[in-house]
């Protein structure tokens, strides 16, 4: 199986935002954020572009799959 | 108050009110008819019988005119809950309604008295166990991981009730549970009335775990 790794926090930080700021500005709940910072949630493709506009950076840099 | 719904209890008060005029009158002057069991197919109509069909008429419109408004009100429930946003807000305590589920013994007794089983269906309501749940989870934001717990919830509470009345049915549907079809039946009324109450309620429960089980500390990072 696949490991997940990512690296959504550093990017956010990059970003200035807060968790709650990202959130809102995706659509989804901070608690959604916090799990996808751990790793604990895969996100749907809508969500993992829509992240990564947000944050400016690459999908694959921000959602790394090893 | 709603206008419709003083509309709904005036009329089911004057229903009521009928109900018992007519039950009155058919005790004092008319032996008790309709009140008493007697076989229709010999029915002879008399005036005296007017009121009671009157307030039965009445009675029954008025059941119609609920169904009707249940129904109504489901679709447009339906329709709300699609535009939602957020989750539907309702009080915890709710969950208390569950313990109506222990009037399902009530069907040990009655069955006993006249054979009646009905009360064995109160089973379902140990489901409002499931309230407690959902009111916990009020007011949330729907957003994707809701509606991906929300779907795993339900899939897994789907197939737990439906193994459990999958086994009963392969099980009681040999009809010998201890040599008499009558307790097949009531085995059986029992356990899909139960299954389907865990299922109320296993999809409420599975969903708050899902959604709040991960220990984690959740402050601000």
């Amino acid at each position: 199986m696949l490991d997940f790794e990512c690296r959504l926090k550093k990017y956010r930080l990059l970003k200035d935002l807060t968790q709650e700021q990202l959130a809102a500005q995706v659509g989804v709940r901070r608690e959604t954020i916090m799990r996808l910072e751990k790793a604990q949630y895969n996100p749907s493709l809508k969500l993992a572009i829509d992240i990564s506009r947000v944050v400016e950076a690459p999908i694959e840099e921000i959602f790394v799959f090893k | 108050m709603k206008k419709r719904t003083k509309l709904t209890i005036c009329l089911g008060v004057i229903c009521a009110l009928l109900v018992a005029i007519s039950s009155w009158y058919t005790i004092a002057y008319n032996n008790s008819r309709f009140i008493v069991p007697m076989d229709l197919s010999e029915y002879v109509f008399k005036v005296q019988d007017l009121p009671m069909i009157i307030s039965g008429v009445f009675l029954a419109l008025y059941v119609v005119y609920l169904v009707v408004l249940l129904l109504r009100y489901i679709m447009t429930n339906r329709r709300r809950e699609l535009t939602l946003q957020s989750t539907r807000t309702i009080n915890p305590k709710l969950g208390f309604l569950g313990l109506l589920g222990f009037a399902g013994f009530l069907g040990f007794w009655t069955y006993s008295v006249d054979k009646t089983i009905f009360p064995f269906v109160f089973f379902l309501f140990f489901g409002f166990f499931g309230f407690f749940y959902e009111g916990k989870m009020s007011n949330t934001f729907i957003d994707e991981r809701y509606k991906e717990n929300k779907m795993k919830a339900q899939s897994v509470a789907n197939k737990t009730s439906l193994s459990i009345i999958f086994l009963a049915i392969l099980i009681l549907g040999q009809g010998k549970l201890m040599d008499s079809l009558e307790y097949t039946l009531i085995a059986l009324v029992i356990v899909v009335a139960l299954s389907l109450a865990l299922e109320i309620f296993l999809s409420e429960y599975l969903l708050y775990h899902y959604d709040n089980d991960e220990q984690f500390d959740e402050s601000e990072e």
